[in-house]
């Protein structure tokens, strides 16, 4: 435990001094000043557009985050052979994973914990310019749906830890990664597409590709579950047994493909 | 007692999908007696890391095994005995090297005041002190080497495994790695290491392994270099005749052609007999040579004569 | 030993998570039908947001909108007048991203003017195909339908049939039919013709399935004009009700009415049905 520890906050300070965050803090902190600015520009439902933008900013910031900071976080150590030097101590390769995982999942709670105070501070400034236009609002809801964008990464960063543990290349990592989140924000509309009604009388989808469907349904994360964007920016209640499976989806997918990659980590040779 | 030990170990790699499997180490073993220094050279590429690595269990033998102390290795506990230093390390660039090393206390299962206070020793040691607070990517080659030297040696391991330690390193840094090893000889550790340095290999080493094409070639002891014999001096000439040779055989310690002349040994107060021999002979000296015969010399001619192995 | 621990809790998770995600899934297909449509970013912002890739963003918010209506449908609720904007709006900021992009121009036809009635808008957007498809015979013959169909304007049909017909790869039949439109513009065999012409040339399995059910319904309309119409001929007068035509035997069996209304008729000898051709719309069996 304490080597995890140990290793998780070494990853987290590597992380959270790459330059490469000065980058994606300045264009999401441009995307919250951008917000304040054309705010004006829009008629009605001025805090339904706010918390749109306030979201995406955090999502895309995330998502940078993930695929340019904490993709070499895990492969630059194997790129560059300082894993020889992290597995010479009496670290086992589980706990490598573990460890990393802990650690990149710190330095993004860290990053977003900070662009999402920004993000409160312009939300109140727009709250005290246009307090008759933000009807809906409520803060409870903003606060969950951008806590489920943390979750939402650290279910990528689970995927990104497991492809490196298979990859000798952090750019194959990459583009697996890019590749499992595209799928996984689109797989929903996919899946029910191909089951809705009109797609199965005319027969288009075989029994075969359905059972495609319903394995892949099982096999890819399903990102919309954590998207509560609509929900926070048109006010709606959000159930809590949502909250409860969408958490439990989440720390359930994770913890099957950490487990699994320290296993794949477990047999790997490093030459 | 046999610290380290490669039982008849094999390795081979996929390089692609498509292609050969390469042999890298082949039917390889050796012994490192406790408190000993092992040195394993071999020209670029004859499998010297690659078996470093099959030691630190960062890949497995395809055939043989590495045993520790009679144990192999698998648990991590015993990898707390073992310092390890890579080849060209790449330490986290945004680090700094008291972050480094409280890693290092940490994973080991240190306390953190008995760790701090030997990470200040090592820096002090490795010269540090000054850029211990600046971050490792603004290290040059030679203090890398050095902090990952501190980062091996932090948790006082009993074996210690260096690739290439000297590599990169301006002579001071040379010297205090240099001494610092006899000093870690000294206190009884075990060191292996491997190196293309070959001066500082001969100097340090009890055994050397001579590795080539992944097979070992030949085991030198100290004896096979007579510089234990250090109170003999070694005198090229101009090339003996028969009569000459047996006039001097019974002043000298050994003879054989070198070059275009004869290399004798001499031993240091038989030298004014010979001296006034040669002179009667009249047979010039060339010069005097440091060594009776050189790693370097015996590197080169093993090399040479070593058939590539069939794979 | 220590494989052991790992493994066993690996199992135990895959359990759950196999548990845990068919839970997940029923809950989003349960909260997909009680979110309101939302909103449709505008395709100015979109366009930007896209980062180059305008063409697949537009696939997949044009996924986006079948699967939405698919699950209404699907699931038997009828689309809100808010359900039926949030639909143009997609379409319309699917054919900005890309207005070369086929598919949302037949599903305006197929959805924004048929189920919708949307038609002033379902017209504007394949108009603004037209800018576009140039050589698309089709965009100007769903525009000309829609005219003669649901806006009655038979000149403006006439007009833009002709169009049609002069593109490359029309039906010969599309002068006919233009022609035809002059003397009998007002009877379902027309919107008949039209209609097959529609069914042939849907490729689209969704698209289908619904104008099918739509040609079968206008068949049994064109069935009974035609005994209502040798009624009128030889009787010289429009019957009381329609079961007077079974009566006196000039029709076999009323056709099946696929939406559940029941037929009625007008003066011009025109047969229509109560469910007005759209599902699940049947006021006057309600009232």
């Amino acid at each position: 435990m304490r080597s995890v520890v140990a290793l998780a906050i070494i990853t987290f300070k590597e992380g959270i001094r790459n330059r490469a965050l000065f980058g994606i803090g300045l264009m999401a902190l441009f995307l919250l000043g951008l917000n304040v600015s054309v705010a004006g520009f829009f008629m009605r439902d001025i805090g339904k557009v706010t918390v749109d933008m306030n979201l995406s900013a955090l999502n895309f910031a995330g998502l940078l985050l993930v695929f340019f900071v904490a993709i070499n976080l895990m492969a630059k150590d194997i790129d560059r052979k300082t894993i020889h030097l992290v597995l010479s101590k009496p670290i086992s390769r589980s706990q490598y994973v573990w460890g990393k995982y802990g650690g990149i999942l710190l330095f993004l709670s860290v990053s977003l914990a900070f662009l999402f105070l920004f993000s409160c501070l312009t939300i109140a400034l727009l709250l005290a310019l246009y307090p008759d236009y933000f009807g809906a609002f409520s803060w409870g809801q903003f606060v969950v749906a951008a806590t489920f964008v943390l979750v939402k990464l650290a279910v990528l960063t689970a995927i990104v830890l497991f492809f490196s543990t298979i990859t000798t290349s952090s750019l194959v990592t990459l583009i697996f990664s890019l590749g499992s989140y595209i799928a996984g924000v689109t797989i929903e509309e996919v899946v029910f597409y191909l089951k809705s009604d009109w797609a199965t009388q005319e027969r288009v989808v075989s029994e075969s590709l359905r059972t495609v469907i319903d394995v892949l349904s099982y096999l890819l994360p399903n990102f919309t579950v954590f998207d509560f964007s609509l929900e926070a920016a048109h006010g709606l209640p959000i159930a809590f047994e949502r909250i409860v499976l969408a958490l439990g989806y989440a720390g359930g997918y994770s913890a099957i493909l950490l487990l699994l990659a320290g296993f794949i980590f477990a047999r790997r040779e490093f030459n | 007692m046999v610290v380290v030990e490669c039982d008849r170990v094999s390795k081979k790699y996929n390089t692609g999908l498509f292609k050969k499997r390469i042999c890298a180490v082949q039917n390889l073993s050796f012994q490192v007696k406790e408190g000993t220094i092992y040195g394993l050279i071999g020209p670029n590429g004859a499998g010297k890391s690659s078996t470093i690595r099959m030691l630190l269990g960062l890949s497995r033998p395809t055939k043989g095994e590495v045993r520790f102390r009679g144990n192999v290795l698998n648990a991590v506990d015993l990898r707390a005995e073992i310092g390890y230093l890579p080849e060209n390390p790449y330490l986290y660039d945004h680090l700094n090297l008291n972050e480094l090393l409280a890693f290092s206390g940490e994973a080991a299962r240190m306390e953190p005041a008995v760790y701090r206070l030997r990470g200040r020793e090592l820096m002090a040691r490795l010269d540090l002190l000054d850029a211990q607070k600046r971050p490792l990517r603004t290290f040059s080659k030679g203090m890398l080497q050095r902090a990952g030297i501190c980062f091996a040696l932090l948790h006082d391991p009993s074996i210690i495994v260096f690739d290439e330690p000297m590599s990169g390193l301006d002579p001071v840094g040379r010297k205090m790695v240099f001494d610092l090893v006899m000093e870690l000889k000294q206190q009884g550790k075990t060191i292996l290491f491997c190196s293309h340095i070959l001066n500082d290999v001969e100097r340090l080493c009890d055994r050397i392994g001579l590795i080539h094409k992944g097979q070992m070639v030949r085991e030198f002891g100290r004896e096979d270099f007579l510089q234990s014999a250090s109170d003999a001096v070694f005198l090229l000439t101009d090339r003996l005749d028969e009569s000459s040779q047996r006039a001097l055989e019974p002043l000298i310690i050994q003879s054989r052609p070198e070059g275009e002349g004869t290399l004798l040994a001499v031993s240091v107060d038989r030298y004014l007999d010979v001296n006034a021999c040669l002179q009667q002979k009249g047979i010039a000296v060339r010069g005097c040579r440091s060594e009776w015969v050189s790693l370097e010399d015996l590197f080169v001619h093993h090399i040479r004569e070593h058939a590539p192995c069939a794979v | 030993m220590r494989k052991v621990l790992p493994a066993s809790i690996l199992v135990v998770m895959l359990g759950l998570y196999v548990a845990l995600s068919g839970a997940v899934w029923k809950q989003q297909e349960r909260a997909r039908l009680e979110v309101p449509a939302g909103y449709v970013i505008p395709s100015k912002f979109s366009r930007v947001l896209a980062l180059g890739q305008q063409g697949l963003l537009s696939d997949f918010l044009f996924l986006k909108t079948i699967t939405f209506v698919g699950g209404r449908i699907g699931s038997g609720m009828p689309l809100s007048e808010d359900d039926w904007r949030f639909v143009e709006h997609s379409l319309d900021v699917v054919t900005d991203l890309d207005p070369y992009f086929k598919d949302p121009y037949v599903l305006t036809e197929g959805l924004l003017a048929w189920d919708a009635g949307l038609i002033a808008e379902a017209n504007q957007l394949l108009a603004k195909g037209m800018a576009y498809r140039t050589d698309d015979w089709q965009l100007p013959f769903f525009i000309g339908f829609n005219q003669f169909y649901f806006l009655k304007d038979f000149t403006a049909a006439t007009e833009s049939l002709m169009v049609a017909a002069r593109l490359p790869g029309s039906p010969s039949y599309l002068k006919t039919l233009a022609a035809r439109i002059g003397y009998y513009g007002d009877k379902s065999k027309t919107a008949l013709l039209f209609l097959q012409e529609l069914v042939a040339e849907a490729d689209d399995p969704l698209m289908r399935a619904r104008l099918q059910k739509r040609l079968q319904v206008l068949e049994g309309s064109v069935v009974m004009e035609e005994a209502l119409d040798r009624f009128v001929e030889d009787q010289g007068r429009n019957p009381e009700k329609l079961v007077e035509l079974i009566e006196t035997g000039y029709l076999e069996k009323f056709p099946v009415e696929p939406y559940g209304g029941t037929w009625i008729f007008n003066k011009e000898g025109r047969v229509f049905s109560t469910s007005r051709f759209v599902d699940g719309f049947v006021p006057q069996e309600k009232d």
